[in-house]
Parts: structure tokens; C-alpha cells; sequence
């Protein structure tokens, strides 16, 4: 029967080829303009750690101004990053399973067999921790030991990118290269790691909310060590002269991720917060209200709106434009299949049943959608490639998350061809209603 | 001519969901159709804002180097008298942000003592004497710094903060509303003396409201990295630049050059997002319209297909050509004003709904009209040609058996 029906709407299509393209281009438009804007919406909201959400936490502490909150528009809440003396304080506890602390300083890289001269690289001073706890992938060796840490031992990881300026890509564990003119032994190059969002550091410093990672990691404490100003994003709300005074200030310029695989640890290490706060608050510091926070990925993401409204006005706006291109359909198919009513009624007279002409139309239907979806497919991926180039020179990420996102596509595709299916039900139900008698009689 | 709207009506009512879906497209189409323009113009409005500053000729260079070899205390003061030296440069000055880009800092002023009482939000920038010079902002009051306020560079300081400022206009106004704003002092970290009004320019922190920003005099040797803003003579940009990049790239031992930019390309960065939003609403807007028009279209052709009979009988009875298109216009019409109606609710709410949630100012009422206006137009037009058709059916057709 399908074939019999999928011959028939082939018939009913070479009939009207003019209407036919038109439906056909309406429904792949519309759904073209949900494949972009759903695939940048969906790539925009990605939790690119979501099989760790439930364990790893960014900290904050409000240290901030009693005059002034940090966020005059959101008073509630506190600076994304720590202190210098509460981020260190808080990493000696030995609660949370693993346990980072960010920043960024500027460096020279040199010294790799063959550069002829120094290269500028943001480097990200860490610990350990923060390979484990992100699931950092390495294509060689691995990150630097706790022992490491606690030196500062002079160890650096660079990122797969840094690793192919310098030495071609190759293995160059156990080289040792000149990180500001001082020397510091490879220990890992990273594989592939680009996680979009940015979510482990969306403080603006490391260059924006879907920015690239750091190219190169060294221990967190050679920052202090070296009295490296930190050169990623920094908030004072007093003086600081010196960097002595810098570690000692109240200025934030930390962010700090801990791995608390359990609801018990959470608590322990929330209470071990607390606990610092209130010791704190009588020397003076902390005279906000207490607002010690563990934030989940998921939450710090939506905490740091990483989905723009322009993504979101535009995804409305897409699925309007659906709406239309849908309506359109249905007034176009309910008036060609009212126009082919006389045959339907012949079929009827002749023993189909209401059920089948139904089915029939329907089958026509299916047929427009599947032909609409795939051109809207095509035109979808030629979209993302136009917003792609669009965006190539612009600050917003607009751009950079238009990539082929099979998840993305696949639910743009599944939804816009099962509303078109709906929107050919009242057509389809509405040719199968009609009394065979009318259409027999000549006029 | 008489226009009479009771078969029209009758008409519509025979096939009543044809009609309903049209009206239900135009509906849509106009409350997105306007929004989308009022959304557009207020893109189009920040992009048109002014700079304040000559973007034309400036460019920027970023110096940094190894974090304890390099001494960028004295590379910023060579690469500033090298600079200075050059014909064709007129301006330079050392900066800890650049302007247009969101690099650099931004600040709150206070009115009183120990951060209490009003504060205004501002970015915030600290050049040398040469600096309003290199932007080519003028001063509308008060005066420049002096050399011995610039504070000089002392290896491992962070330097101590400077007790004057230039305020803009608008930061001043903000700041003073009834009164002069020159010689008063205004509180942050320390105290400082307001000794001079630039004219509003736009700062490195692209907040909003764009135009407030403080200048500090130089506080140099935060950190290994210093930026050196450039302005030559109209059409020695490039030039400059170029021997400009090659001579800083080679001058300093441990020290590295991060990157250039000009500010035309930081100031077609900053408008792209505005721009491309404005592109991307205009394009999917011009297409729902075209979609709305091909359902116009069909319908009536549809409409003119299936009563042919209808229409020679019309025609027969004496109606002439001109009625028969008229009647399909007045019918196109019908639907349109129900459309519009439905669609300028749907607009309104719409646009209420943007104005709570996007803090876009409220509609204005003229887009509506225009927009009413112009889909009526379209909406006629799409319908012009069927109707045409309609009108060439000769009277005979009613006459013949089928």
C-alpha cells in the first residue's frame, strides 16, 4: 500500500511542480533557519563537562567593599575569583578530592632546538589538580606531580598547538626549554583539549567566554615565587603598591575549582568555609553578609550568562519564521488536496475508505517533509558556514560555536520535519471528510 | 465604481481556513516584521554613536617580554622617544588599555570619602601627556598633565596611584550635574583632583554608558606589558606601522612584540556583533515576508482557479474587468486587515515583551503604522497578479459544460 501511495504522491507532485517547489522550499527554509540557530544555541549552552557536573564546584567568597557589592546590579553576589590569602588558605585543605587554583601570567617561551626567537604565551599557573579534575586529555607524558607544586619544581606542560610551533609537533617530553629565560623541564604536552565554553575560567582574562585554552602551564606557585603580576582578569578596591601588598590585599584575581565526589565532602568542605569566614570576619575582614558558595559547572555557567541574547532572540526568531513557512504549507496543501477532491471522491466511490485517503494525503505529506528536510539540511549547513564567515572577525561567539553539531542538527531535523508531519494532519484529515457524492455528479 | 463588499464577504466565508491561514501568516509576519526593524535601528544607532576618537590613523603595538629579564620600564621609554622621533608621528603615548577594544579597566567614582555615598561607573585609562593628543580628544576645559605628574617607573612597584585626572564630558556631567566639574576631587582608591574635561570619547570598557571615562596620568610597570598607542599623519598608518613593528621586534633583548592592531579593525570589531545581528534579523525577516507573500499568492491564485465558473458567470452578467480584480483585491484585503489587526496586538506584545526582558526601549508606534502600511502594500501586490489572470477569464467559460 505505502508504494502504491508514494506513487501516487509522485503523480500528485509532477502535477503541480510549480506548488510542489514551493512547499518544498518553504519547509526547507524554515527548518534551515532552526538548523543554524539551534545548533549555535545548543553549542552556546553545552555544559563541556557535564559527566563531572555533579563534583566539580567553583568557589567563591565575598571579600568584597562592605561599601559596595562587586556587581552593583546583582548585590548578592560575590567576585568570581578569591584572594590571594583565602585562595591559598582554602587549597591547604585536604577535604576535596582534587583542588586547582587559576590564574594567568605573561612569559617568554624559548630556547627550543631551532627558534630563532622568543614567542609571547599566556601561561596558566596552576596545580596538578587541574589536569585530573577537567580530565585534561595529553598526547605526551602527563601533568607534573604534587611534589611539583609544592616546590615550585621548574616543570611546564605545554598545549598541543605550542608543542607543534616548537618542536614540530614531535614527542619533546624531557626537553627542557626556557620559560622567561629560566629553564623548565617538559613534562607533558596536551592532546586536543579546546572545551567550549571556556567553563574553567570565564572571568574575561584568558580571552573570553569561548576563547582558546592556555598554551602553556606552569605550577601556580612560581607566580608568587617570581612576584609575576597576574595578567589575566584582576579586581582591587584599594591600592596595592608592591606585589608583597598584592599577596596581602583584598584584591581578586583567583579562581579556584575543588572535586567533591560526595554530598558529605560538599558539606564538610562548605563548613570548613564557614569556619574561615567567621575566624576571619573577627580580625575584620569579610564585613559583607556571608556568602560562601560552591557553584556546580552548570549553575557558574548560567550564573555567567555564556548564552547571549542575541542567540536566543534569534532562535525565537527562527522558529517564527517555522511557523510561517509551516502555515504557508498547510494553506497550500489544503488547497491542492481541496482541488484533487473529485478524484478522492471517485477513489471513495469506488471502495476506499476514509481511513485510506487519509493515509494516502498523509503519505504525501511525509514525502514533502522528507524532501523539505533534506534541502533544509543543505541549506542549514550552508547557513552555519555563512554565519561562520559572518562572525570570522567579530568578538562574539557567535561564530565560533556555528560548527556541524550532530546533536544540534539532529534535533533541528527531528523537530521540524515531525511539524510539518502535524501541520499535513488537518489537510490530509479534511480530504478524507469529503462526501464522494458531491464530486460525482457532473456539474 | 462601487465597491461591494457582500459577495467579497461570501467569498471568504465559502472557504473560510484558506483565509484564516493567510491572515494567520501576515499576523505573524507583521509583529516580527516590526519588531525586527525596531531591533535593527537600535543596532544601527550604536553603531552610528561616535568614537570620539581618530580611528582612522592610530594603531596600537603590545610590548611584553620575559617576566624578570625584561625591563619594561625602560623599553616603553626608548620605544617612545624612538617613536616620537619619527616624521609622519603625530602623537604617541604609553597606555595600560586601549580604547574601543575591552582591554583595560574599568572603575567606580565616588563622590565622598571611604567609597559612601553616590558612585558613578567608568572605564578608566591611564596614558602620558601625549595621550588625549594620541586620541585626538580635545580638552573643553582645564588642562593636560604635566610632565612631573607622570609617575615614573620603579622596578617591582606597582606605582603609586596619581592624585589627577581628565574626566570626559559625560563622566563629568554624571559626576556634577549642576555644577562645574573642574578642580573638584572625586574619590576611588585615593583621592583625586579633577584638573581637566575631555570631549566624550569612548574608553576601553565598552559598558554602558560608553562615554564615561577617567584618564590617569601613566602608571607604568604594572607587570612586564606595556601598550603603545600610535597616531600618524592621515595616510602614514600603514607605513609607520610596519617600520614601527620591525624596529620595536628588534631593539629589545628580552622582550617580545604580543601584537599590533589598528584602531579602524578594533572599531569594526566592536560594531561587528551589532552588525551582524542587524544582518542576520533583516535577512530571516525579508524571508518570512517573502513567504507570507508566495501564501498571499497561492491563495488567490488558488481562489481564481477554482472559481472560474463563478467568474465567467460574473462576467456575463455584466461585471466588467476592472470589478472582477478589484473584487480579488477587496477579498485580498479583507484578509490583510484581519491579519494586521491580530498581527499589531501580536506586535505590541511582543514588543512589551523585549522591553522587560531585553531592556530594549519600548516600540515605537510609527514602525507599527510603517509596518501596516508596507505589508499592505506587499501584501496587494502578491495578490495583483492572480487577480489579473481572474480578470482575463472571458464570459463564455460560464456558458460551457466542464
Amino acid at each position: 500500500m505505502l508504494g502504491y501511495y508514494t506513487r501516487l504522491a509522485f503523480k500528485s507532485f509532477r502535477r503541480t511542480p510549480g506548488l510542489t517547489a514551493l512547499m518544498v522550499g518553504a519547509i526547507a527554509f524554515g527548518i534551515a533557519a532552526c538548523i543554524v540557530t539551534l545548533t549555535v544555541h545548543h553549542a552556546m549552552g553545552r555544559n563541556p563537562i557535564w559527566w563531572k557536573n555533579n563534583v566539580l564546584y567553583a568557589v567563591t567568597m565575598d571579600s568584597w567593599d562592605p561599601h559596595q557589592p562587586y556587581d552593583p546590579p546583582h548585590p548578592n553576589r560575590a567576585p568570581g575569583q578569591l584572594t590571594y590569602r583565602d585562595a591559598t588558605y582554602l587549597y591547604g585543605s585536604d577535604i576535596p578530592k582534587r583542588k586547582a587554583l587559576l590564574s594567568f601570567v605573561t612569559g617568554t617561551l624559548s630556547g627550543a632546538p631551532g627558534q630563532a626567537a622568543p614567542v609571547w604565551t599566556m601561561t596558566r599557573i596552576t596545580n596538578a589538580g587541574f589536569f585530573h579534575m577537567f580530565d585534561v586529555p595529553f598526547e605526551y607524558g602527563g601533568p607534573w606531580s604534587a611534589a611539583a607544586d609544592q616546590g615550585p619544581e621548574p616543570v611546564i606542560v605545554l598545549s598541543r598547538r605550542e608543542n607543534e610551533k616548537l618542536f614540530d609537533g614531535r614527542n619533546s617530553v624531557g626537553h627542557t626549554i626556557l620559560w622567561n629565560h629560566l629553564r623548565f623541564r617538559i613534562v607533558g604536552v596536551l592532546n586536543h583539549w579546546d572545551p567550549q565554553p571556556r567553563f574553567d575560567d570565564l572571568t574575561g582574562g584568558g580571552g573570553g567566554n569561548f576563547g582558546r585554552p592556555a598554551r602553556a602551564f606552569v605550577p601556580f606557585k612560581w607566580g608568587p615565587a617570581l612576584h609575576l603580576f597576574p595578567n589575566g582578569s584582576m579586581s582591587c578596591w584599594a591600592a596595592v603598591n608592591t606585589y608583597r601588598e598584592l599577596l596581602g590585599s583584598n584584591c581578586v584575581w583567583i579562581l579556584m575549582w575543588v572535586e567533591l565526589p560526595t554530598r558529605a565532602q560538599r558539606q564538610r568542605f562548605l563548613d570548613f568555609m564557614n569556619a574561615y569566614w567567621a575566624q576571619q570576619r573577627t580580625m575584620g575582614r569579610f564585613q559583607r553578609p556571608r556568602n560562601n558558595h560552591l557553584w556546580k559547572v552548570s549553575q557558574w555557567l548560567r550564573l555567567h550568562h555564556i548564552v547571549s541574547n542575541s542567540s536566543r532572540l534569534l532562535l525565537r526568531l527562527a522558529f517564527a519564521f517555522l511557523a510561517v513557512c509551516l502555515i504557508n504549507t498547510v494553506g497550500i496543501l489544503l488547497a491542492k488536496f481541496l482541488r484533487g477532491a473529485p478524484i478522492a471522491g471517485v477513489r471513495r466511490a469506488l471502495g476506499a475508505t476514509r481511513r485510506q485517503i487519509f493515509a494516502q494525503h498523509l503519505v504525501e505529506v511525509a514525502m514533502l517533509a522528507l524532501v523539505g528536510s533534506a534541502f533544509g539540511l543543505l541549506l542549514g549547513l550552508g547557513g552555519l558556514a555563512g554565519v561562520r564567515a559572518l562572525y570570522a572577525h567579530s568578538y562574539s561567539a557567535y561564530g565560533k560555536v556555528a560548527h556541524f553539531d550532530l546533536i544540534g542538527i539532529a534535533w533541528a531535523l527531528a523537530l521540524a520535519a515531525l511539524s510539518t508531519l502535524v501541520a499535513g494532519l488537518y489537510p490530509a484529515w479534511r480530504i478524507g471528510r469529503v462526501a464522494p457524492a458531491r464530486y460525482l455528479k457532473s456539474q | 465604481m462601487i465597491l461591494n463588499i457582500r459577495p467579497v464577504l461570501s467569498a471568504i466565508k465559502r472557504n473560510p481556513t484558506g483565509a484564516l491561514l493567510v491572515g494567520l501568516q501576515v499576523s505573524i509576519t507583521l509583529a516580527v516584521l516590526v519588531n525586527a526593524a525596531w531591533i535593527v535601528h537600535q543596532r544601527v544607532v550604536k553603531i552610528e554613536q561616535p568614537t570620539g576618537i581618530n580611528t582612522r590613523d592610530t594603531f596600537t603595538i603590545a610590548v611584553s617580554g620575559s617576566a624578570k629579564q625584561f625591563n619594561a620600564g625602560a623599553a616603553e621609554t626608548e620605544d617612545l622617544a624612538y617613536l616620537r622621533s619619527l616624521p609622519g608621528v603625530a602623537a604617541a603615548t604609553v597606555a595600560d588599555g586601549v580604547p574601543l577594544t575591552g582591554n583595560g579597566g574599568d572603575t567606580t567614582v565616588w563622590l565622598q570619602p571611604g567609597h559612601r555615598g553616590r558612585f558613578v561607573p567608568s572605564a578608566e585609562i591611564s596614558m602620558d601627556i601625549e595621550g588625549i593628543k594620541t586620541l585626538d580628544v580635545p580638552l573643553i576645559a582645564g588642562r593636560n598633565f604635566r610632565p612631573d605628574e607622570i609617575v615614573p617607573y620603579v622596578p617591582g612597584k606597582i606605582a603609586p596611584s596619581a592624585s589627577e585626572a581628565i574626566v570626559t564630558q559625560a563622566l563629568a556631567h554624571a559626576l556634577f550635574p549642576h555644577g562645574n566639574a573642574l578642580g573638584k576631587t572625586i574619590y576611588g582608591a585615593v583621592p583625586k583632583t579633577i584638573i581637566g574635561i575631555a570631549r566624550n570619547f569612548m574608553g576601553p570598557q565598552l559598558g554602558s554608558p560608553v562615554y564615561n571615562t577617567i584618564i590617569y596620568p601613566r602608571l607604568p610597570g604594572q607587570g612586564n606589558y606595556y601598550m603603545l598607542l600610535v597616531r600618524t599623519q592621515p595616510g602614514r598608518r600603514d607605513a609607520i606601522l610596519r617600520a614601527a613593528k620591525k624596529h620595536i621586534a628588534a631593539s629589545h633583548r628580552y622582550g617580545v612584540i604580543v601584537y599590533t592592531q589598528t584602531f579602524a579593525t578594533a572599531n569594526s570589531l566592536m560594531d561587528s556583533s551589532n552588525r551582524n545581528v542587524a544582518i542576520l534579523l533583516t535577512l530571516v525577516t525579508a524571508l518570512m515576508l517573502g513567504v507570507c507573500c508566495l501564501g498571499i499568492f497561492g491563495l488567490t491564485t488558488f481562489n481564481v482557479g477554482s472559481r472560474t465558473r463563478q467568474i465567467g458567470t460574473h462576467r456575463a452578467l455584466g461585471a466588467r474587468r476592472r470589478d472582477v480584480v478589484t473584487h480579488f483585491l477587496l477579498e485580498n484585503a479583507i484578509i490583510l486587515a484581519g491579519g494586521a489587526l491580530l498581527g499589531a496586538i501580536l506586535a505590541l506584545v511582543i514588543g512589551e515583551w523585549l522591553t522587560t526582558h531585553y531592556a530594549l526601549p519600548r516600540l515605537n508606534l510609527a514602525y507599527l503604522l510603517v509596518g501596516i502600511v508596507a505589508l499592505a502594500v506587499v501584501g496587494e501586490l502578491a495578490a495583483w497578479q492572480p487577480a489579473r489572470r481572474a480578470a482575463r477569464i472571458p464570459p463564455s467559460v460560464a456558458t460551457r459544460t466542464v
